[in-house]
C-alpha cells in the first residue's frame, strides 16, 4: 500500500500561499505568523508507515435467506501494529438495502487489539449476492495522507425468492401412478369412498359395508378412491420482462413459481422447472424436499438473457415434460416465441395453464402518469387482449394477474372451472 | 462531534479580527468567511478553503485598521485555529455516515490537542527568534527579501509535496 498526499495537503498549501501573499501585500508580520502554524503542520507528512499490520474476516448472521428478510454483517478488523486510521468501505449490490448501521467504518486500532463492525442489509431481490471485496483505506492522524488497498473476503448471500401466499393450487386433470394427495377416479387402496359393490371372494372384511348388507340381506363393500400424485411442469418465460426492479414481471413470475413449487410438492406432486430463454433450461419433476431446494436454486439464477435462438418444445425429452403433466406457463406475453411455444404444447395435448403476469399495470407504476402514458396503455392492454383470445381459442386456459394483486384471488377463479372438467 | 468542533473553531476564527478591530468592513467580510466555512464543514474542502481565504483577509483588515505593534500570540492562535479548522472539518466529513470505532474520537482529538501544543510553542519560538534576529540584523529592501522568501518557500512546500505525488517506480 502506497500512501499518497490528500486534497486536504493542497489546502494547507493554499492558505499558506494566501496567508504569506497578503503579509508580504500588507507588511504586517503576524502574517507570516499565521502561516508557521500551517507550515509545521505539512512536516507531519510521511511520518505514517502504511504497513499491512490488520486483518479482516467476515460473518453473516445467515447465508441463505428470502426475499424481504434482513441479514446483519459483522466485519471484525484485527490489527498486530498500531493502526492510527483505517476506512473501511464495503459497497453493496443494488439487491441489498441499508437498513441499520453503516457500509463505511472509521476505526484505530493499538496493537493485538480488535474491533467488531455491525450493519444490517435488507434483501431486495433474489439472486446471488457476492460481498467479495472490502475497500480499506489508510489515513495518518492528520488526514495529509492516505493509502488504498482491497480485501477480498468470502462472503456469498443466497437470497431465495419470496413464494406468495398460496392455499389453493389449480388441480391436476391426469394423475400419476404414485401415492398422492387427489382423489383420483380410479377405484383402489383410499380414503374417499367411491362406490359399493357386491362381496366377491378376497374382498377384505373391513372394507364390508354393514349397513347396505344388513338391509339388503346380502354382502356389500364399499370401494375407494385410489389418491395419487401428479407430474407439474412450471414453464417459465425468461425472454423479456417488464417493469424496474425489484417489481419487473419476471421478478413476480419467479414468485409465483416459488409460490408454486412450495405448494405443489407439499401436496407430494413431481414438480419440475423449464425456463424458456430461447433455449431450454430445466429441471426434472421430482418431489421431496432436497428437489425443493433444487428448483429454489434453479429460480435464483434465472434470469432474462438476450438470444435470438428459438428452440421447439419438442426439443425438450419426454422424462422432463411427461405427457400427462399438468404445464403451467407464467409468461408476461410479451415475446411471440414463447406464444408459439404455447400454441405447440397445447397442440400436443398437454393440459396447460397459463399465468400471465400483466407487464401494463407493471410498467405504469413505473412511469409517470400522462396522457400520452394513459392512451399507450390502453392501447396496449387491447393488443394484449387480442393475442389473448387468439390463444384462448385455440383452448388454452389464461389466468391475468396484477403483480400488486394477490396470486390466490388470482387463481382462485380459475379452480372451480378445472374441477368441473376433470378428465376420469 | 467533529463537525460542531469545526464550526466551533469557524466562530473563533470569524471572531478573533473583531476583537482587533471592531468596524463594519470587517464585521461584513467575517459574516461572509463564517457562511463559507459554514457551507465547507458541510459540503466540500474548497468552499472551506474560501472561507479561510476570506477569513485571512478578515485578519489582514483588522490588523490594518488597528495598527500598532506585532500581535504575535493572537497570531500563532489564529494559525493554530486554521490548521486544526482544516482537519476536523476534513475529518468531520469523512466520519459522516460512517460508523465510528470504540475510541476513534477520543485519540483524534487527543492527537488535535497534542499537535496544537506543539505547533504553537514552535510558532511562538520562531517568531520569537524571528523577533529577535530582526532587531539585531537590519536587512536593506526588507519587504523584497521577505516576499522572495516567501515565494522561496512555497515554491519548495510545493515541490516537495509534488515529489510525493509522483507514483511509485516499478
Amino acid at each position: 500500500m502506497t500512501m499518497r498526499l490528500t486534497p486536504l495537503a493542497l489546502s494547507v498549501v493554499t492558505v499558506c500561499a494566501w496567508g504569506l501573499v497578503l503579509g508580504v501585500l500588507s507588511g504586517r508580520a503576524e502574517l507570516a505568523v499565521v502561516v508557521l502554524p500551517l507550515l509545521l503542520g505539512l512536516l507531519r507528512i510521511g511520518r505514517t508507515v502504511a504497513a499491512r499490520e490488520w486483518s479482516l474476516a467476515r460473518a453473516l448472521s445467515a447465508p441463505r435467506v428470502f426475499e424481504g428478510e434482513r441479514v446483519t454483517v459483522t466485519v471484525t478488523v484485527s490489527a498486530d501494529g498500531p493502526v492510527p486510521l483505517l476506512e473501511l468501505f464495503e459497497p453493496l449490490p443494488p439487491t441489498l438495502r441499508l437498513v441499520s448501521g453503516h457500509n463505511r467504518g472509521l476505526f484505530t486500532l493499538g496493537p493485538g487489539r480488535s474491533v467488531e463492525w455491525r450493519y444490517e442489509v435488507e434483501c431486495v431481490r433474489r439472486g446471488r449476492v457476492n460481498l467479495g471485496t472490502v475497500h480499506a483505506r489508510f489515513w495518518d492522524r492528520a488526514g495529509l495522507e492516505a493509502g488504498e488497498t482491497s480485501v477480498r473476503l468470502p462472503g456469498q448471500l443466497r437470497i431465495y425468492p419470496r413464494p406468495l401466499p398460496l392455499r389453493r393450487l389449480p388441480g391436476p386433470r391426469r394423475m400419476q401412478a404414485f401415492v398422492g394427495n387427489y382423489v383420483a377416479p380410479s377405484l383402489g387402496e383410499g380414503l374417499e369412498p367411491g362406490d359399493i359393490r357386491a362381496f366377491v371372494p378376497g374382498d377384505r372384511v373391513r372394507h364390508v359395508n354393514w349397513r347396505a348388507s344388513l338391509r339388503f340381506r346380502q354382502l356389500f363393500v364399499t370401494q375407494y378412491h385410489q389418491e395419487r400424485n401428479a407430474d407439474v411442469v412450471l414453464m417459465l418465460d425468461t425472454l423479456a420482462e417488464a417493469g424496474a426492479a425489484p417489481a419487473t414481471t419476471l421478478d413476480a413470475s419467479i414468485r409465483a413459481a416459488a409460490a408454486l413449487v412450495t405448494g405443489y410438492l407439499a401436496r407430494k406432486d413431481r414438480v419440475g422447472l423449464i425456463e424458456y430463454c430461447g433455449p431450454f433450461r430445466w429441471v426434472r419433476p421430482s418431489s421431496g424436499r432436497a428437489h425443493h431446494e433444487r428448483l429454489f436454486e434453479a429460480l435464483l439464477r434465472a434470469d432474462v438473457m438476450f438470444s435470438y435462438v428459438t428452440q421447439d418444445v419438442a426439443l425438450v425429452p419426454r422424462r422432463v415434460l411427461p405427457p400427462q403433466a399438468l404445464v403451467i406457463a407464467i409468461s408476461p406475453l410479451i415475446d411471440p416465441r414463447f406464444e408459439r411455444a404455447l400454441v405447440d404444447l397445447a397442440a400436443r395435448g398437454f393440459d396447460l395453464v397459463v399465468l400471465s403476469p400483466s407487464p401494463i399495470p407493471v410498467v405504469r407504476r413505473a412511469m409517470r402518469p400522462s396522457a400520452r402514458a394513459d392512451l399507450a396503455c390502453r392501447l396496449w392492454a387491447l393488443e394484449r387482449r387480442a393475442r389473448a383470445d387468439a390463444l384462448h381459442r385455440l383452448g388454452i386456459t389464461i389466468v391475468d394477474w396484477d403483480p400488486a394483486e394477490s396470486l390466490e384471488a388470482a387463481l382462485g377463479g380459475l379452480t372451480p372451472s378445472r374441477r368441473r372438467g376433470v378428465v376420469r | 462531534m467533529a463537525r460542531r468542533l469545526a464550526a466551533v473553531l469557524t466562530v473563533v476564527l470569524v471572531g478573533s479580527p473583531l476583537l482587533i478591530a471592531s468596524s463594519t468592513a470587517v464585521l461584513a467580510l467575517g459574516a461572509a468567511a463564517m457562511l463559507l466555512c459554514f457551507l465547507g464543514i458541510l459540503a466540500a474542502t474548497p468552499v472551506l478553503v474560501g472561507g479561510m481565504v476570506l477569513a485571512l483577509g478578515e485578519y489582514t483588515l483588522a490588523l490594518w485598521l488597528a495598527g500598532g505593534p506585532p500581535r504575535l500570540a493572537g497570531a500563532v492562535l489564529f494559525g493554530v485555529v486554521l490548521v486544526l479548522l482544516l482537519e476536523t472539518a476534513d475529518f468531520g466529513r469523512l466520519a459522516h455516515r460512517a460508523t465510528l470505532g470504540p475510541g476513534l474520537l477520543a485519540a483524534q482529538i487527543r492527537s488535535w490537542a497534542v499537535f496544537a501544543a506543539f505547533a504553537g510553542v514552535g510558532a511562538l519560538v520562531a517568531s520569537t527568534g524571528a523577533n529577535v534576529t530582526s532587531a539585531a540584523v537590519r536587512l536593506p529592501w526588507a519587504p523584497a527579501v521577505a516576499a522572495a522568501g516567501a515565494a522561496v518557500a512555497l515554491v519548495g512546500v510545493a515541490l516537495a509535496l509534488s515529489y510525493r505525488r509522483l507514483p511509485p517506480r516499478a
